[in-house]
């Protein structure tokens, strides 16, 4: 029996390449069902949003929201977005973008509060086993930096908010983070967007690869 | 039953009555409510209001309308209606029609002063000021810089005058200082209004006291509500309340105190006519109080009518047409939107 080893065969007889192959398909296939989930969700955020700004516009008077009120003194952006390139890697070149909110005045508040809330998404909370007085003191000292962290936000907020008044409803409030809900969910799409052309590239160049052997 | 005003009020007020209680007549049905309910399109609204008293207004808009564009006509309907009213009355009773606007040249004062902070033009920000709050010189506002040069140039002259004395300061002007500009304005308009009507008497009194003395209690939850997580201290949200009305004193008193919902659920509930309103909402949750206030109010209003010979049909009158203005802005909203589940959300049924 002669053994091809340029080709070995595995269990299910697929080839090392069409492994490959597949995977950059289920990857670009599951970057795309992503997508269209968060496509989906900022739909229905908008929506929830600009039914909460007319609902605070119905409780407070459309005197007190309206485009008239908007701020055009000059003023620095409460938030902005970064754009780096990943590097070092094989897709480099594929644009990352990174959302620094309320950014204006505390910057290392702000970022902190992102690098916290991408770690816990990344990295789910797992149960501590050690000691307890250890684990109550880090959980006290993170909960008091995450205060710390709200406390500077939450003033941004209401600073943004002011050009409506101080005493504005919760209704308004609640639109407010539904924008900002909408906001983040748009940059979530964006690195989506890219996760998904990169995935459509990589498939895009096994097929013309395997049609070039043929 | 009060003062003999059976015998002589309809002398000056018995034509503006019978003109007031005919307006009541043309008030939207639950019916009306619900056929507009159904529309799919602004303009679907359109032909339905057309229909109605609305329909001069709006017959000459063209498409595509705007939310804006209903509101803005409809309001000019009641603006119409109060102008023929004031220029038939006599006094007292002109007095006491040209109080019912005090409130909306407070909020176009407050508008302009705001739209100058921020440096937007002046014509905009007059397009947007509500027809009944309007005044010679208003424009004159955007000149000022502190509260003092706003009384000086512009204010002393007109009826908002006396509301001033207690918050002239030559600070300037920024957002939290015409924040308590525009409410202690408002507390000092309200307890004028209070006073003017226990002046007049009789069933105008008895029934003016309750109305003023609501709006003045809303007015103290609404402040307490908005102003939690806020800079504003306790003694500062307390000036805020008006001097009179069923909250008052002991009820201010703990509202002043109150950092959550919750807590002022606690304080509200002591009171039998607050309990109900308090009684619809579920704990933590305060996007229902709004509605629940406005029903409250719209009841009371409809009370007035039952009673005559008294100024308090004017006053409810034109509550109610606001209301129903806002009752047509929501529906708006939620067709324009796309959203009709929501729209019994903030609906008020006035009959």
């Amino acid at each position: 029996m002669v053994v091809d080893h340029e080709t070995p065969s595995l269990e299910n007889g697929q080839t090392d390449k069409e492994v490959e192959e597949n995977a950059n398909v289920l990857q670009f296939m599951d970057s795309m069902d992503a997508y269209l989930t968060l496509i989906h969700s900022l739909s229905s955020t908008l929506r929830r949003g600009w039914l909460e700004l007319a609902s605070a516009r119905h409780s407070m008077g459309a005197s007190r929201v309206n485009t008239v009120l908007l701020d055009h003194t000059s003023h620095p952006a409460a938030t902005s977005l970064l754009v780096t390139q990943d590097e070092g890697k094989v897709d480099s070149g594929k644009p990352h973008f990174t959302l620094c909110k309320w950014a204006s005045s505390s910057n290392e508040n702000s970022l902190l509060g992102e690098k916290h809330s991408s770690q816990d998404k990344l990295h789910p909370q797992l149960r501590h086993r050690g000691s307890t007085e250890l684990y109550e003191e880090k959980t006290s000292s993170e909960n008091k930096a995450s205060r710390e962290v709200d406390d500077p936000v939450q003033k941004e907020r209401s600073k943004s908010l002011s050009m409506f008044g101080t005493l504005v409803s919760p209704k308004l409030r609640a639109a407010q983070l539904s924008f900002e809900a909408a906001l983040e969910t748009l940059v979530e799409i964006a690195n989506m967007r890219s996760e998904m052309l990169c995935a459509f590239d990589q498939v895009n160049m096994k097929l013309e690869g395997r049609k070039d052997e043929k | 039953m009060y003062g003999f005003e059976a015998m002589t009020f309809n002398i000056h007020g018995g034509y503006l009555e019978a003109i007031v209680r005919g307006h009541r007549a043309g008030l939207f049905t639950a019916a009306d409510y619900n056929n507009l309910c159904q529309c799919e399109t602004l303009d679907d609204i359109k032909m339905h209001l057309s229909a109605t008293e609305y329909g001069p207004y709006l017959q000459n808009e063209p498409s595509p309308l705007h939310t804006t564009t209903i509101v803005e006509k409809c309001t000019l309907k009641l603006v119409d209606e109060y102008k023929h009213m004031l220029c038939q009355a006599t006094e007292p009773l002109s007095t006491f029609l040209e109080y019912i606007t005090y409130g909306h040249m407070i909020d176009n004062v407050v508008l302009i002063v705001t739209g100058t902070l921020h440096e937007r033009d002046v014509q905009e920000l007059l397009e947007k000021c509500h027809p009944l709050g309007m005044f010679d010189s208003i424009a004159t506002l955007a000149v000022a810089q502190n509260m003092r040069e706003l009384y000086r140039l512009v204010l002393v002259d007109t009826p908002l005058a006396p509301y001033f004395s207690e918050c002239i300061t030559s600070e300037d002007l920024d957002d939290m200082n015409i924040e308590i500009m525009r409410n202690t304005l408002y507390k000092a308009y309200l307890e004028d209004f209070y006073k003017f009507c226990q002046k007049l008497g009789g069933a105008t009194a008895e029934i003016m006291s309750d109305l003023l003395a609501f709006e003045a209690d809303r007015r103290a939850v609404n402040i307490t509500i908005n102003s939690i997580g806020t800079e504003l201290t306790r003694d500062d949200r307390r000036k805020l309340y008006s001097n009179f009305g069923l909250l008052y004193p002991y009820g201010h008193e703990e509202l002043a105190v109150c950092e959550d919902i919750d807590q002022v659920r606690g304080a509200m509930e002591k009171y039998p006519p607050y309990q109900s309103i308090f009684s619809k909402l579920s704990y933590g949750e305060s996007q229902m109080l709004d509605k629940a206030f406005y029903e409250e109010e719209v009841k009371r209003l409809c009370l007035a009518f039952e009673q005559q010979f008294h100024y308090g049909v004017f006053f409810a009158y034109m509550r109610l047409r606001e209301q129903e203005i806002r009752n047509l802005m929501w529906i708006s909203e939620c067709v324009a939107q796309n959203q009709k589940s929501r729209v019994h959300d903030s609906v008020v049924f006035i009959f």
